[in-house]
């Protein structure tokens, strides 16, 4: 380990901290704010908890980076299998809060398992497919196998009423098959009915233009006749299929929340509510914001778990464009580092682990800047680094702590592959 | 192998790279979008939504007496508020026991509230008690979606009813509220009396404080430290020229009666008295309405709410005949020394009765003992000297038949025919003499109200002086200047003194040995006056009086008319001299007649007296 420091990643580390400050900033301000005497004391003290898991985590990054890289490959299955018995039995004794059983209390700390699930499955699923070498598009089997290992604790977290991450596992499956060489046309193909579907659900005529568009996309890449027609009609079935679940299965609260993003005024005070508040929030911050502690939106409540899926809110309201945009930049150069540093890696297990790491945190940040801005249905995930909630933050560390250690090492890493 | 596989894994991450980017512009737009171009959308989106613009009412202006005595003051009432879309009914149970109500009947008001509208404030309870409110307020916390507002009402502390010169106040219509930036739903304006005439000044101006709440309406605080203010502006205090003893002993001598007082100051017009019978009590309709009071006096045949006084129009009767000898002595057709003999009638085609004792009339007789016959041949000489329009002008210049603009509202105006009216309503030509002679003695096409009656009296009294009937003397604002109202008092140019001397003499002959002898006659106390009565064609003659006292410097004039009394002698004489009697000496010596008086039946009437 010599010369560490300069083998060390600082980039990825400023854009932690930064993070991090601001995140801690718009928690204080959501919590701690000039009028949050109105709030309960356990949503108060929610700043000193940020701060302490901060501490905790801060620990947690400087530990894995004296790990030895081999460890994490070795180490996977166990971890894996140890996480999913986590996850069976927090579906058993776990504690149920805001409607998700995901949360296992231990000595009085309440922890979320499916965060480290999320570490668990990349790690298995890379190992997976490491030791498979590559996958092509004729030879699926091993790639079922991985889907499966990512399956698993995808239908345990569905299980615990947790919608979110059970997204971002799923996410996982095209971004790690694709980085395997699965190729691109299948890679689409598989992701495409996230993109029609969310196309449909705005109107069924954006669903068939997406419909489309994917299969063109899908022909041009591919160049396979049997796998166009499949993803054409595959894609019309979703657009049909997302028509009648709207306005034959669906109650009509439950479209209503499903549709809020696109039309919050459908019901304006019911599942439009979050929707109208959080973009009155983030539209009214303008270009230099409220000021810090200022926000009215913020400051007043309008919005539900604004220190958790609604922190980008506060970010937009009291920091303005700039602000939000930083943050967004922020995290595209966090993004970008990463995928360029599992580019650059020799070794394809830490590539994997890289990449999917990469993709979880995307995910998360898409998912919950996009609903915070009425682009997406709001499913409720936190913005990494930045929301509150102690076992994501910790893991999130620890997630970019692997990253760090396995760049840290890529030389020791090159001696057994 | 190897370097295919490296080509591999750079496309990979470029087309992750570009995905990713891709995205992220999509999240950058988006925010652009919300932030700089929709920010003129948001901002004051946001501004409404955590900044509560609250009106807050002005106090309603007071009301004072003539001494400086509330008449009109207000008082606070609390009213509990709902939001049925930020309620959660599973509260019912602690809200109905902190309201000290039934849980049943909680429901349905929310239920009421819930129909009305879903997302704005409605009244839940009104005046509850403030035991209720604070107990509500200790636990508000635990209520969202209930709010509270401090409303006041109108407070009456004296006895006197006054109910039709105060008014009553009622929800501002939506039409007013539509028309006029000065109100908001729910607020009160006045709907009659003084309440209705005074609005703009009563009313005051309405503030507006800025409240910052949160998104379950909990208020935060003043927005701003409450630098955007505004206070709102105390409406203006009214100082009127009424005497509230006088007021309430005029009340209480028309109870149960049917007809209406107006008691003024001949030498200003300032009313000091006006009452119609029956009345209503204004406090029933203060605050809350009481809407089975409201249904029964506005179904009520007896009309309460129509104001007698300045609305009534009846015939004057033989209380024209004062006004009629000063008329005639100024076109010149009789002088204080023509005689005319009564042989029982005034014949011109036909009889015309007359009640008074066959025998020779001067006009100071004629007008003590109500001679027609006199005041018929009076008529006929005008009439026949082609003088009838000069005659109507003449009265007019009194007050009669037209508005005289008194501070209250509903006033009517009566009739005082001329030709073109007569022309009007019966066809040119198609009316005669026998028409107009009538008028002579106040009947036939002829109206006047007891406002117009007691001003002829006054006018009369201050010896020919056109005074301008008012109630409101002043106007206090709130910045502690006053507005007075500047009485009018102009002279009736064609009045002579040596004429008014004959015809008070006559008035003054009324009470001492004519028609009033009996009741008007009071010891130390020089009464004038003359008796009247109106044909009233549901049932009994109406009861006139008009007179002033002292005969010397009058203080007070009056018109009494006393609705199916009969003859004037017994009713409305002895209401109007113990109003003289309790205005001029502050006491009522005549105990026995007070209590007569006081129980007093209009049926029970007999006798003559014209």
């Amino acid at each position: 380990m010599n010369n560490w420091y300069k083998n060390f990643d600082w980039i990825l580390v400023l854009c932690w901290i930064a993070l991090t400050l601001i995140g801690l900033a718009a928690i204080y301000s959501a919590t701690q704010g000039p009028v949050s005497q109105f709030l309960p004391s356990y949503i108060q003290e929610n700043f000193f908890k940020q701060l302490l898991w901060v501490a905790i985590s801060i620990v947690i990054l400087i530990i894995v980076q004296f790990t030895a890289p081999r460890t994490f490959q070795q180490g996977s299955y166990l971890f894996y299998a140890f996480c999913i018995l986590l996850m069976i039995s927090t579906l058993l004794f776990g504690v149920e809060i805001n409607g998700a059983r995901s949360w296992i209390s231990i000595a009085g700390v309440r922890f979320q398992v499916s965060e480290i699930m999320k570490i668990g499955t990349i790690l298995a699923v890379s190992n997976y497919l490491t030791s498979r070498r590559n996958i092509s598009a004729e030879k699926l089997s091993s790639a079922l196998v991985a889907v499966g290992i990512i399956l698993l604790p995808t239908g345990l977290t569905l299980l615990q009423n947790d919608t979110g991450t059970a997204l971002v596992l799923l996410s996982l499956i095209p971004v790690m098959l694709f980085w395997s060489g699965l190729p691109r046309g299948i890679s689409l193909f598989i992701i495409s009915p996230a993109i029609i579907g969310y196309f449909a659900v705005i109107q069924w005529y954006w669903g068939i233009l997406a419909v489309l568009i994917v299969s063109i996309a899908v022909f041009l890449i591919q160049k396979r006749t049997w796998l166009t027609l499949t993803s054409l009609i595959f894609g019309i079935i979703i657009v049909a299929g997302v028509h009648i679940a709207l306005y034959q299965v669906l109650e009509p609260h439950q479209r209503a929340r499903i549709e809020a993003f696109t039309n919050p005024s459908f019901d304006p005070h019911g599942a439009g509510w979050n929707v109208i508040q959080a973009k009155t929030a983030i539209g009214s911050g303008g270009l230099t914001g409220k000021g810090f502690m200022k926000g009215t939106q913020t400051q007043l409540r309008f919005l539900p778990e604004q220190w958790t899926d609604f922190i980008y809110c506060v970010i937009g309201e009291e920091f303005g464009f700039i602000g939000a945009s930083i943050v967004i930049i922020i995290f595209l150069i966090m993004l970008m580092r990463l995928l360029n540093v599992a580019g650059s890696h020799n070794h394809p297990f830490a590539q994997l682990v890289i990449v999917g790491i990469a993709s979880i945190f995307f995910v998360h940040i898409l998912i919950n800047i996009g609903s915070a801005m009425g682009l997406l249905p709001v499913i409720g995930i936190p913005l990494p680094f930045i929301s509150y909630g102690g076992s994501a933050f910790m893991s999130n560390t620890f997630m970019l702590a692997i990253a760090l250690n396995m760049e840290l090492y890529h030389r020791d890493f090159s001696i057994f592959v | 192998m190897r370097r295919l596989q490296k080509q591999h894994i750079k496309s990979s991450i470029r087309v992750l790279q570009v995905s990713m980017i891709g995205l992220f512009f999509v999240l950058i737009g988006r925010l652009y979008q919300l932030q700089i171009l929709d920010y003129q959308k948001y901002n004051p989106l946001s501004k409404k939504n955590s900044i509560r613009r609250e009106y807050v009412s002005p106090a309603r202006g007071l009301i004072y007496d003539r001494n400086g005595n509330l008449l009109v003051d207000n008082e606070p009432i609390y009213t509990i508020t709902i939001t049925p879309a930020k309620y959660d009914t599973n509260n019912n149970a602690l809200l109905a026991r902190l309201l000290n109500v039934k849980t049943s009947d909680l429901r349905n008001k929310i239920t009421e509230a819930e129909n009305y509208s879903w997302h704005r404030k409605s009244r839940l309870y009104t005046e509850v008690d403030f035991g209720i409110f604070s107990r509500i307020q200790e636990n508000i916390w635990r209520l969202p979606g209930i709010g509270h507002l401090i409303e006041s009402k109108r407070h009456y502390p004296t006895p006197a009813k006054a109910a039709h010169l105060l008014g009553y106040l009622r929800e501002v219509s939506q039409k007013t509220y539509l028309d006029s930036d000065h109100y908001q739903l729910g607020d009160k304006v006045g709907k009659s009396g003084l309440e209705q005439i005074y609005e703009n000044y009563l009313r005051g101006k309405q503030g507006t404080s800025y409240k910052l709440v949160n998104a379950f309406g909990q208020e935060l605080g003043p927005y701003d430290n409450g630098n955007l203010d505004k206070a709102p502006l105390q409406g203006s205090d009214l100082y009127t020229t009424l005497d509230t003893d006088l007021q309430i002993f005029a009340e209480k001598l028309m109870k149960n009666k049917r007809g209406s007082i107006v008691a003024l100051n001949p030498q200003n017009g300032a009313i000091l008295a006006m009452v119609s019978s029956p009345e209503y009590k204004l406090s029933k309709l203060a605050g809350r309405l009481d809407h089975k009071y409201w249904a029964k006096i506005n179904a009520d045949t007896t009309s309460p709410l129509f104001n007698r006084a300045i609305a009534a129009q009846e015939p004057p009767g033989s209380t024209i005949k004062p006004l009629m000898a000063l008329i005639g002595l100024h076109l010149g057709v009789i002088t204080p020394k023509t005689v005319i003999n009564n042989p029982g009638y005034f014949y011109l085609g036909r009889r015309y009765g007359d009640h008074a004792e066959p025998g020779k009339y001067d006009l100071v007789k004629a007008i003590a003992h109500s001679s027609n016959t006199y005041f018929f041949t009076v008529m006929y000489k005008i009439a026949r000297n082609g003088l009838f329009n000069k005659w109507h002008d003449l009265a007019s210049d009194f007050g009669l038949g037209h508005l005289d603009y008194v501070d209250l509202p509903g006033e009517r105006k009566g009739i005082l025919p001329d030709s073109s009216y007569f022309n009007n309503r019966f066809g040119v030509r198609k009316w005669s003499i026998g028409d107009i002679i009538n008028l002579g003695i106040g009947q036939g096409v002829m109206s006047v109200t007891p406002l117009q009656m007691a001003l002829v009296s006054a006018e009369i009294a201050n010896n020919g002086y056109k005074v301008q009937p008012h109630i409101v003397r002043a106007i206090k604002k709130s910045d502690g200047t006053f507005l007075s109202t500047d009485p009018v008092k102009k002279k009736i140019s064609w009045v002579t003194q040596k004429d008014i001397d004959v015809v008070k003499k006559g008035m003054r002959e009324v009470a001492v040995e004519g028609t009033a002898r009996w009741y008007a006659n009071v010891k130390n106390i020089k009464i004038a006056g003359k008796t009247g009565t109106a044909q009233n064609p549901r049932g009994k003659d109406d009861a006139w009086f008009i007179s002033f006292a002292p005969y010397k410097n009058p203080k007070i004039a009056l018109a009494v008319l006393v609705e199916n009394a009969g003859y004037g002698s017994q009713s409305a004489v002895p209401i109007s001299t113990l109003m003289i009697e309790k205005y001029l000496t502050g006491k009522v010596q005549r105990k026995w007649l007070l209590k007569k008086m006081i129980n007093f039946n209009p049926a029970d009437t007999t006798g003559t007296d014209e």
